[in-house]
Parts: C-alpha cells; structure tokens; sequence
C-alpha cells in the first residue's frame, strides 16, 4: 500500500496533468471545443518529441515537422493501401519515426548548431515537393461505415481526446524515465558541457542519436493520431514549418529540457492561438503567427530558458533538477574512508617503471612547429611536472595526447598501448584523465553530479555512489559536495575537475595549470589534494607555472620551450641549468645569473 | 603620464592583481617583468579595457582611465600591440597600417608617418599588399608594432612581444623597440615574459610575481639586486 | 549510338545552354541576395534566420515606391527599378538596423544561450515579419510589372529575357558597390577588420558594436534590394520568404561562411544548378535539388569551395 503512496505521489504530476485533461474531455460539449482539446494534447506530445533532442541534448532542431508528416502518412497510406487498421497502424508509423530518427541522425549528428538546425529543415522541406510528386497532395482517411471502432473512426469526438491522452500519458513517462535515468544524465552533460563529457569517455554520438530516435517515434505517433482527427492530410499542413515552428515555440516558452515545458507552452498557447484565429482570423489574418512570433522574442530577452525555468527562478528554488545531484542520503552511508592502495607508494627514485612513453612526437599548426620531437617518458606513481614559458607548447603536448588534436608524426603508448590516432572519449577509456585550464564544469550540476557523470562514465559505474565519495573526498571537497557548478569557487571547480578524473581510477591524470592565480592558502589546499591522489596509486602529469609549489609537488621536471624538451630531470638541478635559465629569462639575463 | 594606483583585478574568480601601483612617466620606458600568471596579461586587459578593474584607479594625463570606453581609449593616444600579435589576417599589410591609424590622431598624420614606419620595418613595405595572414611570426610582430606606430601614439603598450618567436628575431624585435624609444622619444610601456631582454631595453622595470610588484626601480638596480627575480621565475 | 538520335542531343543541349544563361542570369540576383547574409554572418556570426523575410519586405517596399511614381513611365523600366531597389534597400536596411539596436544586441552579449538564443530570436521575427506582412498587406500575389519581363534579345536559339538581365545588371552593379564600399573606405575597412578579429578592432579604436549594427542594416540592404530585383519577374506574397531560406544558406555555405566574394560565386552556382536541374528533373523536383545540394555541401565540405585563406580562429 505504502508503494502505490509513492508512486503516486513521485508520479503526481503526470497524474494531474492527465486528470485534468480526462475532467475536461467530460465538461467540454461542443465538438469544436473537444476537437481543440485534442490538437492541443497532440502538440504537446509533439513538443514533447522536439523537447528530448532539443531540449534535453541542445541540439536544436527546426524540421520536427518530419517525423509528425510521415506519421500522418503512414497511417492514412496504410488504410488506402492495405486496408490496413489504425489500431496497427500506429505502431507502425511510430516504428517508421524511430527508424527515420535514426537515419537522420546518423547522416546529421556529425552536424552542429546551425548547420544541424538547417539541414534538420531540409527534410521536411525536401520531403513536401517529393509527396507533391508523387502525387500525394492530398490523402484523406476514408470512411468505414461498417466496423467503425476497427478502423478508429468515432461518433464522439470525445474518444479522439481520450487516444490522445493516452498517447500523452506514454509521451509524460517517457520523458520522466529519460529524465530520471543514466540516458537523462548523458543529455544533460552534453548540453552543459559536451567537450568535458568526451573527455570524461561519454559515448556523446551514441546518446544523441538514441535521443533523436525516441523524439522520431514519438513525433511520428503524434502526427499518426493527428492524421485521423483531422481526416485530410496534405504535404505542408503535416511537413511544413508551422508544425515545427509551434513545437519550438511551445517548448521555447513552456521552459526547454524539462517535460513540464511542452506541457505549460501548449495548455497557455495553444488555446490562445486558436482562439485569436477564431475570433480575430478574418480581420487580421495571420495574427496567431505574429503573436507567436511576439512570444519569442519576448520569451528569449526576459526568459531565455523558457517560464518554468523563470518561476523556479523567481521563487528561488536553486537547486539541481536532476537525481544525480542530489548527495543526499549517500553522503552518511559512504564515510570519508579513502584508502591508499596496497603498495602504491614506491619511492619514485626505484620505480623506473615507464607508464606513458612519448617518441618523435610532432605537429605543427600554418608555420608555427608547436611540438618538435618530444619524447619523454612519465613513470609509474610518480608526479612529472612540465614547465617552460609561455608559448612553449605545454597544453598543446596534453591536447596530443588527450586525442583533441592529431599529431602529424610520432607514438604515445600508455602500458603499451598505442594511443595516437583514438578519439577523445577512446583515450578517456584507456585510462587517462585531464583536467583544463579553464574548468569545464557542469553548471546546473551540483559538485557531486559534475563528479557522478565521471563515476558513471567510468568503469566502477555499478558502484558509483562509492567512487563519486571516495573522489571527492581525495580532494577534500566532502562539505561542498551539494554547491551548484555554476556558483562554485575557482579552487573548488579546480578540485572537482581533479575529483571528476580521479573517480574514474585512471592510471595516468593530465592537469593542466590547476593552481594559477590562487591564494597561498588555495594553492596549498590544491596540493595537498594532488598529493593525496598520488599517494593513492595515480599516476600525474602536471602543467604549472607556480614555482614553488611544483618544486614541492613534482619529482621530476620536464622543461619545454618552442616546442622542443630542452631539459628533463631532478627539480632543483634542472632549474639551475643555462638553457632552462635563458628559456625564461633570456639569453642576457640567464648570462649573468648563472655567473651570479 | 601613466599612473597606476593600487588596483587590484579579479578575474574569473580569481585575485590576478593585487593593489598595484607605479607610473610610467613622459618619455619614459617602464617594463614589467614577471613569470607566467604573474598577473603581466591582466594588466595589459585592464589597461586597454578588455578586463574591468575591482578596485583602484588608472590615470592618464590626470583623466581616469577606467571610466573611458576601450574602444575610446585608442583616440586618447593609447596604442595597444597585443599578445599574440592579433593582425587582421585577411587584412593586408598595408590596411593593417591603415586600421592602426584609425584613431582621429592617427588619421591626421598618417602619410608622414607610414613613411617612418617602412623605413623602420622595410619588410612591411616590400610586402604592402600581402595579406597579413601570410606573413612570418616575426614579419607579423613587426607588423603589430608598426600598427601601432600609425597612430602616433603618446603611450605605446607592448604584452609580450617575444611569444612564439625565435631568439633571433627576438633579438631584432627588441633592438627595434629601443631604437623607436631612442630616436622618437615615445613613452614606452613593456610586459614581458623574458626578463632579461625587457630590462636591458627599459629605464625603469617592475617585476610582478603572483598578482604583487616584489620588487621596482631604475634598470641599474634591478640588474644589480637579482633575488627578487630569480625567486619569482624559477623559485630559488 | 544506338537509340538517341542527334536530334535528341541536341535538343538537350539547346536547353542546357538556355538553363545556363538563365542560371547566370537568376545566378546574380541570388548572388546580392546572398553576400547580404554572408556579410552579416562573416562579420558577427549571426544566424538570421528571419534575413528572407525582410527581403520579403523590399519586395513591398519597390512595389510601393514604384507604384507611388505612377510606375515604369517614371523614368524607364531601368531607371525605375534601380530606384525601387534602392528604396527597398535603405527602408528596410534602416528597419535592419533598428531591429538589431533594439533586439539582437540585447541577446548577443548574454553568454547563456547565445547562439542559440540569438537563431531563436530572428526565428521570433521572422515570424513576426511573416505573420505582420500578411495581416497589413493580404495574401494576393503581387509583382513589379515592367515591360521588359516579357520581352527578350535572341541570338541564335537562345532568349535572353531582358527583364531578368536588367536584373542581373543591378544586382552586379550592387554588388561591386558593396565590394568597392568593403575594401576602399575607412568604415568597409573597419568592418573587415571587427569580422577578422573583434579585439584588436578595439585596440585600434573601433566601436565593435557600431559596426555591427551597420554591418546588419547594410547586409539587410542588400538582400532587400535583391528582393525588389526578383519581384519584377516573380510573383511574391508575404510567406515567400521560406522559400528562399535554404537557397540563400547554400549559397552562403557553398561559398564558405565568412566570405563575401564566397556568397557571391556561391549564389551563382546555386542559380545555375537550379535552372540546369530543370532540363533534367521533373519540375516538382526542382526546388529539392537545392536542399539536396545544401545537405551534400553542409555534410562533405562544410568550409565551403570559395572561401578565403585566412579564416580568423
């Protein structure tokens, strides 16, 4: 008994939504009336599909209105054809969406921003002078007198708002179980920060693409049911851009990425559109369009995220949407319990055990050589430290070896794997981590999420809550876990970034300059947190500029300067040498100190 | 003709200058020195207005420097060669020039002054209508620094002009540098990385460590007293 | 050769060479349509995905002013339609600029959202545009009626329609104006180099927001007047706009984004692959041949084939 409690109270809010149109569906009489409930439900289900690719994952779309149009024509298409029955026939065009979804994706998903945007419109576009070629301009479902029910066609226009709220009922849990899931949690990384998701090896292609086949089906059942309320379809009323531009409109203004969005948008626009085209329709023509077109521009200058988003805002509730921010109950069930592990610490001086070899390594970029044949080796459990002045290549050495950049000649191998030539997520998943020098956060994730994403993107995903505590408490970030992303301090988004790598065990962390600009007492708190990494078995390879701390932090230096090594060994020997003198001071300068 | 007077800036969260103050007076060359994150690219961002200062104030000729608009700050007589060189790539050499000179001061003297500057930087001259893009690390520092010029400017600031260049041209560059100071009498403000070359160019050196001046006075001196520096770049 | 006689050959090769001329011809008037998105584009990495519909717009706004002269016997057909693109070109470049002042540069300094936010925004006034022009003007269709769009030079097989070579003609003489503006004046210059690198422009004086509100008007200005040169051949209500959408994007990616010489060889081979697609496709198809074209460009070369050396980073 207690569970169904539960389930009805996490539940409660598709449960109203779905009373209140089932009490609506009763009161309304008119059919007119009954009909506008049903289209309203119908685009919200359809802003619904557009919200979990666009909304969700930020890859915004203006050519939903495909997947609706081969909806509705596969429907009607079937019935003409094969006299086949809508019962089957909805199952099928949603299968049709899907399928569709994942074609496109795979051609588009390469795509980005704007070119995305675009080429998504070509579809339907494309797709609506095809059908007027092959002679599909107009389809009407037909009639069938005998075995009404079979073939969906109804005395009561009530039945069609009941179909399309079970329709919503399927769309609302869908988008909660995405919601609430790993999936969820994927789209949401790669709308706040996707380069720092395949970093951290999120299969960033793989989600979106799921993500654009579920938006296909759905899209495409709506547009199926669609079909037969409104009984003719033609080319521009089911593939044209109004239809995708009220799915963008809707969610744009209901709140994107979050499924009371689509919801909101259509119970406040939808009514009101027709309601204007009703009324106002004769005199001024078009008015629904230029109210619309209105909304979003006022939506995007006061409420750019659309007015779920706004209120929550304004009511101050300021925490994380998501389940996986939320430390919450772990926090007392994982107790600061990090441990070295068995044996890590050898001193550095006996482990000549290489872990990542450097050989030839070259790239250059227009005339500029940003790397000159590097090659180094960083040792088991040992913390290298790589300086040189500006400009000597320092970060575009990591950039090579994360697999950001492709590098024109040479190897990089990691326990004798090769790494040159994988994509970034692949390197992520052989066991390197990094961190940048601007952090790349999750800011609508608390700490704790930022560093779940790592844990679930890593290979103790089953036990993730463990490997999110144990990093974060490697660094010393435990009482800030619950800090949102976008509000936390520059040292503690350093630390997490340090915390996020480390929860996916790598055997190797590149870091790069996590100490600039920080207070003495920052800085040492930074340390204190690298160390205890290395004590606990990770191997570190660091950029930094702050003498003093990599003098302490480092045993061993590698020193750059336009690209090439030009020195590599003890810290303090290597510091006293001419030529790592003159690579920062100059040649004069570096002259008289070393006679000094 | 410059002051500085205890600003401090934060910059992405973070403390990069800490209540700094020196001045840079007529005719003078001022470098300041420092390592990387001393604070040198901030100062450079504050004073040209890409980066808004938290506290203190910066003077020039007696106006307050921080309520002026970065892109009026070019009509002052403020020339910038930034980081990085930073020509218009698609651009050519000589309409880099040209968009040097766009300031009202600039546009009023540009003829005499192109002529000084390709007598100074032949190169640019040879290659007048190549495009920027094309040119050498180098060619495109001199460039940079010519751009500069052609807005006969009062104050010329310089943030690192060695980046990413080989020694030798280095070496030309700052030979440039000083001559333009000795035959122009142009006040000179310097950020650099390699110590050694700013400090035998400059009258004056500043050299900053960890957002702080440590240590500030007449090139004599700081070439005599080298602790501070040799604590702020390599630590010991 | 079995099958196809010569006669068949070269019947298609007549029209081939027709459907290239027109190609060229319809080529230059998509070319000014599209350097006045490439300009905006190249200069402030705006997405304008309303920039059809204030051409929309120009098209009105020369068959007002034309109208208000009493027509072609103002001052001849050709001196009559370079006034009216030049009316459609500065009313509505104007209303460009006051769109950007008002709107866009509220959305382009807000980091949250930025692109994004800003493609929605034009996608707002273009319906608004759309939708208003619908309300205030009616949905018959409407052109520039000029006698010259029915009569045509012929040599040898070919008609040269001299309505659409005017066009041609204006839209070039457009063109050069705008590039002669770009590279020899101080402003064309200071533009040029907020596109290049928005931060130096500063360090050397220049009001990067300024030119960008001029750059906006100025590339409105220029797909306006593009749009009075095609209404004196096409018929076009207010929701003609969508229609142009891909077309002035392929051409504007097809010459690589940020080029303004790229745009233009690129709306002319977007013309030409139009009409030449007509000799071989049934004419439905037609229009699908450019969202085809702009798919295959967009997915194989998204640098596009015109496009200058030095790209700022």
């Amino acid at each position: 008994m207690r569970d169904y409690g539960n389930f009805l109270k996490s539940n409660s809010g598709i449960f109203a939504v779905l009373a209140a149109g089932l009490v609506l569906a009763f009161v309304l009489g008119s059919a007119f009336h009954l009909n506008l409930l049903t289209i309203a439900i119908l685009w919200m289900v359809l802003s619904l599909s557009w919200n979990l690719v666009s909304g969700y994952a930020a890859l915004v779309s203006f050519g939903h209105a495909v997947f609706f149009g081969l909806g509705a024509y596969a429907i009607v298409l079937l019935q003409l054809k094969f006299q086949l029955s809508p019962w089957l026939g909805l199952p099928l065009a949603t299968l049709l969406g899907a399928g569709a979804g994942m074609l496109i994706g795979v051609i588009t998903l390469r795509l980005s921003g704007v070119y995305f945007a675009l080429a998504m419109l070509c579809y339907p576009m494309a797709l609506i002078y095809l059908f007027e070629y092959l002679g599909l301009q107009e389809v009407t479902v037909p009639m069938h007198r005998e075995e009404p029910l079979w073939f969906m066609q109804f005395q009561d226009q009530r039945s069609y708002a009941f179909l399309a709220l079970g329709l919503l009922g399927l769309a609302l849990v869908l988008c909660k179980a995405v919601e609430q899931s790993r999936f969820g949690l994927w789209l949401r990384a790669i709308k706040q920060n996707e380069p720092a998701a395949l970093a951290l090896g999120v299969r960033c292609f793989r989600w979106k693409l799921l993500a654009l086949t579920l938006s296909g089906g759905l899209g495409a059942a709506a547009g199926a049911l669609y079909a037969e309320v409104v009984l003719v379809v033609t080319p521009t009323s089911v593939f044209g851009m109004v239809v995708s531009a009220q799915a963008l409109v809707l969610t744009l203004f209901g709140g994107l990425g979050t499924m009371w969005g689509p919801v909101i948008g259509a119970v406040l626009l939808v009514p009101l559109a027709e309601l204007l085209k009703h009324e106002l329709g004769a005199e001024l023509p078009g008015i629904n369009g230029v109210i619309f077109g209105a909304i979003v521009v006022a939506t995007v200058l006061l409420a750019p995220r659309g007015i779920f988003w706004r209120v929550r805002e304004a009511l101050g509730w300021k925490t994380a949407n998501d389940p996986f921010s939320k430390p919450g109950d772990s926090a007392t069930a994982y107790a600061s319990q990090w441990v070295p592990e068995q044996g890590a610490r050898t001193d550095p001086a006996e482990s000549n055990v290489p872990l990542l070899r450097v050989e030839g390594l070259k790239r250059s970029f227009g005339g500029v050589t940003a790397a000159d044949n590097v090659s180094f080796e960083v040792r088991q459990g040992e913390i290298l430290g790589v300086i040189g002045p500006n400009g000597a290549g320092k970060t575009t050495l990591m950039n090579l070896i994360n697999g950001y950049i492709a590098a024109d000649a040479g190897s990089v191998s990691l326990d004798g794997q090769g790494l040159l030539g994988k994509s970034v997520h692949e390197v992520a998943r052989s066991g390197i981590g990094r961190t940048f020098q601007v952090a790349r956060v999750f800011p609508d994730m608390t700490l704790f999420g930022n560093v779940a994403v790592g844990a679930l993107a890593g290979p103790s995903s089953g036990d993730w809550r463990a490997a999110t505590w144990r990093a974060l408490d490697l660094v010393g970030l435990r009482s800030r876990a619950d800090v949102l992303g976008g509000q936390a301090t520059a040292r503690d988004l350093r630390l997490m970034e340090l915390a996020r790598a480390a929860s996916q065990r790598p055997k190797l962390i590149l870091v790069d300059e996590c100490l600039a600009g920080l207070s003495s007492d920052d800085v040492e708190e930074m340390v204190a947190a690298l160390l205890r990494l290395r004590d606990a078995g990770t191997t570190i390879m660091i950029i930094e500029h702050t003498m003093h701390a990599m003098l302490r932090l480092a045993d061993r230096f590698l020193v750059l300067d336009h690209g090439c090594v030009i020195a590599e060994g003890e810290p303090r020997s290597v510091m006293q040498l001419p030529q790592v003198l003159e690579a920062y001071l100059g040649r004069r300068f570096a002259e008289g100190l070393a006679h000094a | 003709m410059l002051e500085v007077e205890n600003l401090s800036v934060n910059y992405g969260g973070l403390r990069a200058l800490s209540e700094i103050s020196f001045s840079v007076q007529k005719g003078q060359f001022v470098a300041v020195v420092g390592a990387n994150g001393a604070g040198k690219s901030t100062l450079f961002k504050t004073l040209s207005g890409t980066v808004r200062a938290t506290a203190g104030a910066i003077r020039f000729d007696g106006r307050d420097l921080l309520q002026v608009a970065p892109h009026e700050r070019a009509h002052l007589g403020i020339a910038h060669v930034p980081e990085g060189r930073k020509v218009f790539a698609s651009l050519s050499v000589l309409e880099n020039l040209e968009m040097g000179a766009y300031s009202r001061r600039g546009r009023a003297h540009f003829k005499q002054v192109l002529e000084g500057i390709y007598a100074m930087f032949p190169i640019l001259a040879d290659r007048r209508d190549q495009l920027a893009g094309t040119l050498s690390g180098g060619q495109q520092q001199m460039l940079a620094i010519g751009r500069g010029l052609a807005s006969s400017p009062r104050l010329l600031l310089l943030d690192e002009p060695s980046l990413g260049l080989a020694p030798v041209v280095v070496d030309e560059i700052f030979d440039r540098i000083g001559q333009i100071h000795r035959e122009h009498g142009l006040t000179i403000l310097l950020v650099e990385q390699r110590a050694g070359e700013a400090l035998d160019a400059c009258d004056h050196g500043v050299v900053l460590e960890s957002g702080r001046i440590v240590q500030s006075g007449p090139r004599s001196s700081l070439m005599a007293d080298t602790g501070a520096l040799r604590s702020a770049y390599i630590g010991a | 050769m079995t099958g196809i006689s010569w006669d068949e050959v070269s019947f298609t090769l007549e029209l081939l060479a027709q459907a290239i001329v027109s190609g060229i011809l319809i080529g230059g008037v998509y070319a000014l349509m599209s350097v006045g998105l490439g300009l905006i584009f190249g200069l402030m990495r705006v997405i304008n995905f309303a920039q059809p519909d204030f051409m929309m717009l120009g098209m009105y706004a020369a068959f007002f002013a034309i109208a208000a002269v009493g027509g072609m016997a103002f001052a001849g057909p050709v001196v009559t339609t370079l006034l009216g693109a030049l009316v459609a070109a500065a009313v509505v470049g104007l209303l460009g600029w006051g769109v950007h002042r008002a709107l866009l540069s509220h959305v382009l300094s807000e980091k949250q959202g930025g692109q994004d936010a800003q493609v929605m925004m034009t996608l707002g006034i273009s319906l608004l545009l759309q939708n208003g022009g619908r309300m205030v003007f009616g949905a018959d269709p409407l052109t520039i009626r000029t006698p010259l769009s029915s009569q045509a030079w012929s040599w040898d097989f070919l008609l040269i329609n001299q309505g659409k070579a005017m066009a041609f003609a204006v839209a070039i003489v457009l063109t050069i104006g705008l590039q002669l503006f770009m590279s020899r004046t101080l402003t064309g210059k200071s533009m040029r180099a907020a596109a290049d690198n928005p931060e130096a422009a500063v360090y050397m004086g220049v009001n990067v927001g300024r030119v960008h509100r001029i750059g906006f008007g100025l590339g409105i200005a220029m797909t306006a007047a593009a749009g009075a040169l095609i209404a004196t051949s096409t018929p076009f209500q207010p929701y003609i706009g969508l229609d142009f959408l891909i077309l002035m994007y392929a051409s504007v990616v097809l010459g690589g984004l940020g080029s303004i010489t790229g745009a233009f060889w690129g709306g002319m081979t977007i013309g030409l692959l139009q009409q030449v697609s007509t000799v071989f496709l049934p004419i439905q198809l037609q229009n699908m041949v450019v969202f085809v074209a702009f798919l295959l460009i967009v997915l194989v070369r998204p640098q596009g084939l015109f496009g200058r050396v030095s790209e700022r980073i």
